[in-house]
């Protein structure tokens, strides 16, 4: 293992205050608080009480307490977590439990239109972290275009699956690949101007009466 | 089976309450209340409180949202304000501001 990996065990406990710079696993028990520069896993059994600020959170585990990531928290299908989470991107999966508080950083949806036009003409600058204000348009190409592809692949598809099969995948494959990267070319060959983009739902909807 | 469509070029501002499913691509502002499920597309817009069966939000949505089923944000949806429901899928991509309550 060249990566330095911390792990606690299931048998064990901590007390106190844990920082770091390297991932760490969870599988015992942690209360207090945890502070990190990389990635939190709490792993199916792992019990954490504490406030947390990492970098990203994947819970599969029991999590009570405030969470504050640096990009992303995903409460997996076995996760159960209650406190508040602050995080440019949260991922909660059919199955997970969650109460509290979420917060995805300042955004005024009035204004998410008009940018959404902006796009096919100045292709937003892939960055590999999300700032809230710039990739948010590249990512709705991606379901634009995951959802064409589907179609296309299967047009008698029954529209549950179909809309189930994109998000699945994003949330599943832990998407930065998929979602970020995108090349600057794709928006401009693909997305189609706000209207059209109306046009195609309304397609997609008489699609789905018919079949 | 029985379906309502609110297209793009409509805005609705009042109350909406059925119990047959119900597609929002146009702007809807007031209340919805309906027994069955709420589709907002990527062009619907939704000011308002929303009680409803199963909610599935690829648009915008501001509001209180209570499902007696699903509330799922898809990887294109905006949604800002308070979700209760049993189950609450936001997937990667989605933007959400507010609080949940799974009953947990």
């Amino acid at each position: 293992m060249s990566e330095p990996i911390t792990i606690i065990g299931s048998e064990t406990i901590v007390s106190g205050n844990l920082e770091g710079d390297e991932d760490l696993t969870i599988e015992g028990r942690v209360e207090g608080s945890i502070s990190l520069s990389r990635t939190l896993t709490v792993e199916v059994g792992g019990v954490v009480r504490a406030d947390i600020n990492v970098r990203n959170a994947v819970i599969s585990g029991v999590l009570v307490g405030n969470v504050e990531a640096q990009e992303s928290v995903h409460i997996t299908e076995q996760g159960r977590v209650v406190g508040d989470i602050s995080s440019p991107r949260v991922i909660l999966v059919d199955g997970s439990s969650f109460k509290g508080n979420i917060d995805m950083g300042d955004f005024d949806i009035e204004q998410e239109v008009p940018m959404r036009k902006a796009t096919k003409s100045a292709p937003t600058p892939v960055t590999r972290k999300r700032t809230l204000d710039e990739p948010k348009e590249v990512e709705e190409v991606v379901v634009d275009e995951e959802n064409k592809a589907v179609e296309a692949e299967a047009p008698a598809a029954v529209s549950r699956v179909r809309r189930a099969v994109p998000v699945r995948t994003t949330a599943a494959s832990a998407a930065p690949p998929v979602n970020r990267p995108l090349p600057a070319k794709v928006p401009a060959k693909k997305e189609p101007p706000a209207p059209k983009v109306r046009s195609i739902g309304k397609k997609t909807k008489a699609k789905k009466k018919k079949a | 089976m029985a379906n309502t469509v609110i297209g793009s070029s409509i805005v609705i501002d009042g109350e909406i309450s059925g119990d047959e499913d119900l597609v929002i691509q146009g702007t809807v502002k007031g209340r919805v209340s309906l027994k069955q499920n709420v589709y907002v597309e990527e062009s619907g817009v939704v000011e308002a409180d929303v009680e409803t069966n199963n909610i599935e939000i690829s648009g915008q949505v501001t509001g209180n949202i209570v499902a007696s089923d699903k509330v799922e944000i898809t990887s294109g949806g905006r949604t800002v304000g308070d979700i209760k429901a049993p189950r609450i899928l936001i997937a990667d991509g989605a933007i959400f501001k507010g609080n949940v309550d799974m009953d947990v």
